[in-house]
């Protein structure tokens, strides 16, 4: 802490030359501190009033007041409340509009949805704008094993890939049978295996067989990788029996996967509790009787899950609303906050980084102008590396 | 045989209707809420006041209240006790909302308003306690609204008025919009032509079908609940049988127009209106043998006048910006007593609504991203905060939520949302209330709680348009018609089914 302050008095004495001397330097320097009338830092009690400290796109000091010699101060005023950047462990948003599934092959290990990263893609820039910094962009669920995630940040281009060849994705629901089953008669080359959910663990089984008995160095590799732990293994599953499933191969392979989807989650979470799965849960419209594959949707899934003792995040896109609507059905205010912010960015594993405020950390964070998770608190804007959105139009 | 079992099928309602209205008028006691925090929306809030309700209007309400010994009293300390909501334009609760032939007037959503939809059960676990529906925003002359209380199990004992606004759709469904525009003006023409000779004809017509207008509206000063309904069915009878005369001829006509082609139009349409007024005075001819001794309108011609009259309110649907230039033009050549709801690209006509002076009521989707279409960049849309820079007087409608979430299937959530791109929660609270109730011409019954306004209020948990807050009771003409306690189906939906 005392070595941030002895920093960034050097600065403020540095400042004004450098300005005089070299304009490109100047820019890779900057000291901004954010004053605002609560910090929820995500990282212990809230702040209240709150100072956070960013120099060159890192956070350098949270606290409730901060010294500065120079740098620029922004005050935000009355009812101000900054909270970290969101972080969405599971979306297709950030994917090229063709570019989210393959579909010759139910096997794709080795494809990586880095390669399909389209970051002017207007839906992504809504969700930065809607408070999404972090976001981990995973293939689609129309072919069995789609491959791997990539964890992003949702502005600007290039430098902000925090993970390029992350979590395996694969499918342990019905889209894959679907999506075949759409192809209608056998006899086109089109039609092949699965068209229904025993195939689909088949395939599961039948390609864990194979990644166990491979060697290192072959196609199976990022499979075996997440056998042993060293990559996280992402299973769509919505359905309470798919999600048993996911336990029955978890046992037989011995992986430890991220159930992502999570719809029925609430009918088996005493198996949950047992197993002690993430989840990563899709929670999409909120509110509705029927969700995807015709699951049978219960508002409070995520305060049911809670009070069972599970980790979960929420995911997807227009995450804070998901959160407000998550807490107005039943979850407590704070772990609705966490679960779109430090519990993703834990679960997908760059909770070094992302997810908190909190020094050392990525200047990530959004501006409101009232608490969090009310209906009528406006995103004033959002900031990613130090950067803000101020000149876009205000959410 | 229609008519017969159109007949018993009354005369069974009318029965039904008196028993029920006789065994459990004298049966409602008196009933106060105390304690609560009352925001009127007619002057200011009280802060741990009391409300009376008897014969299911509202008796007393104050800080100071004398609560009558024979009430039921229900604490409601803490809470914050609110009108119910008014849902100024609202095509659910219907079994279908748009009638496949263009030009219906005559058609009520009155007869077919299923109060057993899930969307009443929804609507009174929201709040909103009167609804004005209105047929859907696909045909282009397409019936008239009712404005309905949201308790109630049959129809009758829900309507509070029913002339509540023919619904205009400047939106063609096919064809383009040359022809959409060109067949309403034939329409409308055609019509202001019949009554201007009625009129010429007979002066006195004019203030006799006013008249009838008028009785259908929920009759304030003297005359009792009972007689009231007794008063409507009447009508009602009447009404139907008129139907049922004119049923054929009109399916004869709307066929015809169909058939007309561009250039023949103008030559088979006179023919047409002479073979019509032919039929037409054989018609009356009948008739006035029988009883009434003015001319028979058709239900159609019936209708159209009472538009072109101003009797019955228009509600005009723009789907697009330049709709609402369509329309103005429209209200001006035929004197419509007209109100905008606007489709989500109409702010771009900001202004001339503006101009207008018109009660508007907003798109659902209210915050919207529109593409520019070369650089595909997106601007955001929020209309609230459009039509707020313009004065315009707007509310709200819900919608069928989005993608991601159904917040806009919540009449609250609205008004939640404009707050949040910057109005004062005073006004987006008045426009859940007492401004949709004006918009719709109920204000002197509902919309604020005052003394001698029906009994609709709600009891919520907390500050209304906050996040936890949740309706906990509705009352509905001074009966409880919600109790989020006894909510079994909320209840699952909040506790799973896992015993």
């Amino acid at each position: 802490m005392q070595v941030c302050l002895a920093l960034v008095i050097a600065f403020a004495f540095l400042c004004p030359q450098i300005k005089a001397n070299d304009k490109a330097d100047e820019a890779k320097s900057k000291t901004t501190l954010y004053k605002a009338s609560k910090v929820y830092t995500m990282d212990g009690e809230p702040l209240s009033p709150g100072q956070v400290l960013v120099v060159d796109g890192k956070i350098k000091a949270v606290a409730e007041s901060i010294e500065i010699g120079g740098g620029t101060t922004v005050d935000l005023g009355e009812n101000s409340v900054l909270m970290p950047g969101l972080v969405d462990a599971y979306t297709q948003t950030p994917l090229a509009a063709n570019g989210t599934d393959e579909i010759t092959s139910e096997v794709t290990l080795d494809f990586q949805a880095i390669h399909s990263v389209d970051r002017d893609k207007n839906t992504l820039k809504r969700q930065l704008r809607l408070g999404t910094t972090t976001a981990n962009a995973c293939p689609g669920t129309q072919n069995v094993l789609g491959g791997t995630a990539a964890i992003i940040k949702t502005m600007d281009h290039g430098e902000t890939v925090l993970v390029d060849d992350g979590a395996m994705v694969a499918a342990m629901c019905n889209d894959p049978a679907a999506r075949n089953f759409s192809r209608s008669r056998p006899d086109t080359i089109y039609v092949r295996q699965p068209t229904n959910r025993m195939g689909v663990v088949w395939i599961l089984r039948n390609t864990f067989n194979k990644a166990a008995r491979a060697s290192q160095a072959n196609g199976y590799s990022k499979l075996k990788q997440t056998i042993s732990g060293e990559k996280p293994l992402m299973l769509v599953s919505r359905m309470s029996y798919d999600i048993v499933t996911v336990g029955t191969l978890a046992d037989e392979f011995g992986f430890k996967p991220i159930i992502v989807g999570g719809e029925e989650a609430y009918k088996v979470k005493d198996e949950l509790v047992e197993r002690k799965y993430p989840l990563v849960l899709k929670y999409d419209n909120p509110g509705s009787t029927t969700g995807p594959e015709g699951s049978a949707l219960c508002w409070n899934n995520p305060g049911i899950l809670k009070k069972a003792g599970l980790t979960f995040a929420i995911a997807g896109d227009n995450l804070l609303e998901k959160a407000k609507f998550a807490h107005r059905f039943g979850l407590d205010a704070d772990t609705a906050m966490a679960s779109i912010t430090s519990i993703p960015a834990k679960i997908i594993g760059v909770s070094d980084r992302t997810g908190k405020l909190a020094a050392g950390y990525d200047a990530d964070m959004i501006a409101l102008n009232g608490e969090p998770l009310e209906l009528t608190t406006s995103i004033r804007w959002v900031m990613v590396n130090g950067k803000t959105t101020e000149n876009q139009k205000e959410n | 045989m229609f008519k017969k079992t159109y007949f018993l099928a009354t005369v069974a309602v009318a029965t039904l209707a008196t028993l029920t209205a006789t065994s459990t008028l004298p049966a409602q006691k008196p009933l106060a809420l105390k304690g609560a925090k009352i925001i009127t929306m007619a002057g200011d809030t009280i802060e741990n006041g009391t409300i009376v309700f008897r014969d299911g209007k509202i008796s007393a309400v104050g800080a100071d209240v004398k609560v009558p010994v024979e009430a039921r009293v229900i604490d409601v300390e803490g809470k914050t006790v609110m009108p119910g909501f008014v849902e100024s334009h609202s095509s659910s609760g219907m079994s279908q909302a748009n009638e496949t032939n263009p030009i219906v007037p005559y058609v009520s959503v009155v007869d077919s308003i299923d109060p057993m939809n899930p969307y009443f059960r929804a609507a009174r676990r929201n709040g909103v306690t009167t609804v004005r529906v209105s047929p859907g925003n696909s045909t282009l002359i397409g019936g008239q609204s009712a404005v309905i209380k949201t308790g109630g199990e049959f129809i009758d004992d829900m309507v509070i008025k029913s002339d509540a606004g023919v619904k205009i759709s400047l939106k063609p469904v096919s064809g383009s919009r040359m022809s959409h525009l060109a067949k309403l003006r034939k329409a409308l023409d055609e019509a202001k032509r019949k009554l201007d000779k009625k009129n010429k004809d007979n002066p006195k017509d004019d203030s006799k079908d006013k008249k009838k207008a008028d009785d259908k509206k929920k009759d304030k000063d003297d005359k009792s609940d009972k007689d009231k309904k007794d008063g409507d069915k009447d009508d009602k009878k009447k009404e139907k049988g008129d139907k049922d005369d004119d049923k054929k001829e009109d399916k004869k006509e709307d066929k015809k127009e169909d058939k007309d082609d561009d250039k023949k139009e103008d030559k088979k349409k006179d023919k047409k209106e002479a073979e019509k007024k032919k039929s037409a005075k054989k018609d009356s001819d009948k008739k006035d043998d029988k009883k009434k001794p003015e001319k028979v309108e058709s239900e159609l011609d019936r209708a159209m006048f009472a538009i072109l009259s101003g009797d019955l309110p228009v509600i005009i649907y723009c789907d697009k910006a330049m709709d609402v230039g369509q329309a103005m033009r429209l209200i001006k050549e035929y004197n419509f007593k007209a109100s905008l709801v606007l489709g989500r690209e109409c702010h771009k006509a900001a202004k001339q609504v503006a101009e207008s002076g018109l009660p508007v009521i907003l798109d659902p989707q209210m915050v919207f991203f529109e593409e520019d279409p070369r650089t595909k960049e997106e601007t955001k849309i929020v209309l609230p905060e459009i039509f707020r820079d313009h004065d315009v007087k707007f509310t709200f409608q819900t919608g069928r939520g989005g993608r991601t979430t159904l917040g806009n299937s919540y009449f609250w959530y609205q008004a939640a949302t404009a707050v949040k791109y910057g109005m004062p929660v005073e006004e987006a609270l008045a426009a859940l209330t007492i401004l949709p109730a004006k918009f719709i011409g109920v204000d002197e019954y509902v919309g604020s709680i005052e003394e001698g306004k029906d009994a609709d209020v709600i009891v919520m948990s907390g500050e209304p348009l906050g996040v936890g807050t949740w309706v906990e009771m509705t009352i509905v003409n001074g009966e409880v018609v919600y109790e989020k306690e006894n909510d079994e189906q909320l209840k699952l939906l909040l506790e799973g089914d896992t015993e």
